[in-house]
């Protein structure tokens, strides 16, 4: 088996090393004190109007990270419960979180735990709301339809990497009439979402849930970051859409910018004086 | 023998391939049935250095792999020179995850299980279900072991085992991911019945670009732009006036793949882009353990 390595084409690791220094850089930024701006995102301002109208209702949140295998995505997803789960805590709302993952259900248990527990109320954790369907695509979608369906849940989060199961899951809500809020990184499964739910978080905007969420400064700094290192791509774009069209796709600073060995490329068009 | 060499050994060798993988799994399950109480005996502040240090380290490990030269013949000169020396312990490690994987599996079900029988023997609410599903998975799992193990030649496969296994397998699991997989198509017609209704001036700029993209990408599209509107096919000749231009342009199909490909895309690679960069960030905060939300 082959992996990429940085000596593929090193300008690509100069731009994750630049991105990992100003996401750092914005981190110590923000602990020392200064203040940075989130623009309002609604979807996560619904988050306490959905759970309210559970309360009202009597009726369970569902919170589904879908078949989201153990990494970042994961971790996010379940960053994003917590909050809610300490929400809920507040008004003892019943929850139900279904997953398709086992490591992630493992690690699930434990975030809820404490999430109950940082809210003053263990007693209020039950191990069965956390549950492990399927690693199966569709058996563990029919699962989370029929408890849709049985337990005619309020609201339904979901959050995390979702494929095909995506709308059923949303049109199942729609149908129990739950206020669904949904943020996904495949954004395959955007339009579904779009479609079905009240509120969709797009893309990085579900990286930056716990940040908008906690406004702790480590998150917050962190989001600065990104969005310089998006500035950085968005002119990285630009840029070469310029270039490519003044000096062809062929032009060493074009294989700089995409092309494994562009460095190569780039190095001796340098070396030969630009021409 | 050198560094590279000695970790190259951690992948599975051929010979006694099976007694390696047991080794491996009970050496990864005592390891980590071992951890747990050493974690729990630690005070929370010594358990959360132990889990940081070992994070930075396992984070380490592949991102000096990523940035390290990988031609290494110069110091090691029997060494392949497309990859470092630390690239032979990728897969080993991957093999480590798959094993903290089926771990968690086993506890999944556990966990699965257990929920159920208490519906059963407690008499909940629609315990009925719970029996279905006890029922079924205790079938599922007998016949798949059996099945497995039939194919490794280790029990006799009977044409019982087999017509059980295919009945379960073929004709009941797979039928029903197929009728799970066709609802999507009721689904999507409704969920675009309800973002279609026009309401605003952004829905009516959906439901027409949808129209057209839809329209464009099937014969129909082809059929009403070249046979009923009678537009020309294909691209324009090269000293073509500007209204033959905007004729060979005009057709649906070709709408539909200017959309898909000048607006589609670019928004697409800006969302990848963004989503890249948000994990990147996240994962650099966890490397750290500077995430402090489930870790």
């Amino acid at each position: 088996m082959t992996y990429q390595h940085a000596q593929d084409n090193w300008f690509a690791a100069i731009v994750i090393g630049f991105i990992t220094l100003v996401v750092l850089v914005n981190i110590l930024r923000a602990k020392l004190g200064a203040q940075l701006y989130i623009r309002r995102i609604p979807g996560l301002d619904a988050i306490d109007e959905a759970i309210g109208r559970s309360t009202e209702l009597g009726r369970p949140v569902t919170m589904i990270p879908g078949l989201t295998t153990f990494g970042v995505v994961a971790v996010q997803a379940l960053t994003i419960f917590k909050y809610i789960t300490q929400q809920i805590a507040r008004f003892a709302t019943p929850m139900r979180l279904l997953t398709g993952d086992a490591t992630v259900f493992a690690v699930a248990q434990e975030a809820i735990y404490d999430a109950y527990n940082e809210a003053g109320r263990p007693d209020l954790y039950d191990a069965d709301s956390i549950r492990f369907l399927s690693d199966r695509q569709f058996a563990f979608a029919s699962g989370v339809a029929g408890l849709i369906q049985r337990e005619r849940v309020a609201a339904s989060f979901m959050f995390g990497e979702f494929f095909a199961e995506s709308l059923i899951f949303a049109e199942t809500g729609n149908m129990v009439g739950a206020i669904q809020i949904a943020g996904t990184t495949s954004f395959t499964q955007v339009p579904f979402f779009v479609a079905a739910c009240d509120y969709t978080i797009i893309g990085d905007e579900f990286y930056a849930t716990s940040a908008y969420l906690s406004r702790e400064p480590v998150l917050l700094g962190s989001l600065v970051g990104q969005d310089i290192a998006k500035l950085l791509f968005a002119l990285t774009a630009v840029s070469g859409a310029i270039i490519s069209t003044i000096a062809g796709v062929d032009s060493p600073i074009i294989k700089l910018l995409g092309q494994p060995g562009g460095w190569d490329a780039f190095m001796q068009w340098l070396q030969g004086g630009g021409r | 023998m050198s560094l590279s060499h000695f970790i190259a050994q951690w992948q599975l060798p051929e010979q006694g391939r099976y007694l390696y993988a047991t080794l491996v799994v009970l050496g990864a399950s005592v390891l980590i049935l071992g951890l747990a109480p050493v974690l729990q005996s630690l005070p929370p502040r010594g358990r959360r250095a132990l889990i940081v240090t070992v994070t930075f380290l396992a984070g380490l490990f592949f991102a000096a792999e990523f940035f390290l030269p990988i031609d290494w013949t110069a110091v090691f000169p029997k060494d392949d020179p497309t990859r470092n020396f630390l690239t032979p312990a990728i897969q080993p490690a991957q093999n480590v995850l798959q094993i903290i994987g089926a771990l968690a599996l086993g506890l999944g079900t556990y966990g699965l299980v257990r929920l159920h029988l208490r519906n059963v023997v407690q008499k909940r609410t629609q315990w009925g279900y719970s029996v279905v599903l006890l029922v079924a998975f205790v079938t599922m799992a007998t016949f798949s072991i059996l099945n497995t193990l039939s194919e490794k030649q280790l029990v006799t496969k009977t044409p019982l085992l087999e017509t059980v296994f295919s009945i379960l397998f073929d004709y009941t699991l797979v039928q029903l991911d197929a009728a799970m997989f066709s609802l999507i198509a009721f689904y999507i017609f409704s969920a675009a019945y309800r973002a279609f209704r026009i309401r605003s001036v952004e829905a009516s700029i959906l439901m027409f670009t949808a129209m057209v993209v839809m329209i464009g990408v099937v014969p129909l599209g082809a059929y009403i732009s070249y046979t009923v509107l009678g537009l020309p096919q294909g691209p324009a000749p090269e000293n073509a006036d500007w209204w033959t231009r905007f004729l060979h342009s005009a057709g649906l199909p070709t709408i539909a793949h200017w959309i898909l490909t000048a607006l589609n895309a670019p928004a697409q690679r800006a969302i990848e882009f963004g989503v890249g960069i948000g994990g990147l960030a996240m994962a650099i905060r966890l490397w750290l353990s500077l995430e402090r939300g489930v870790t």
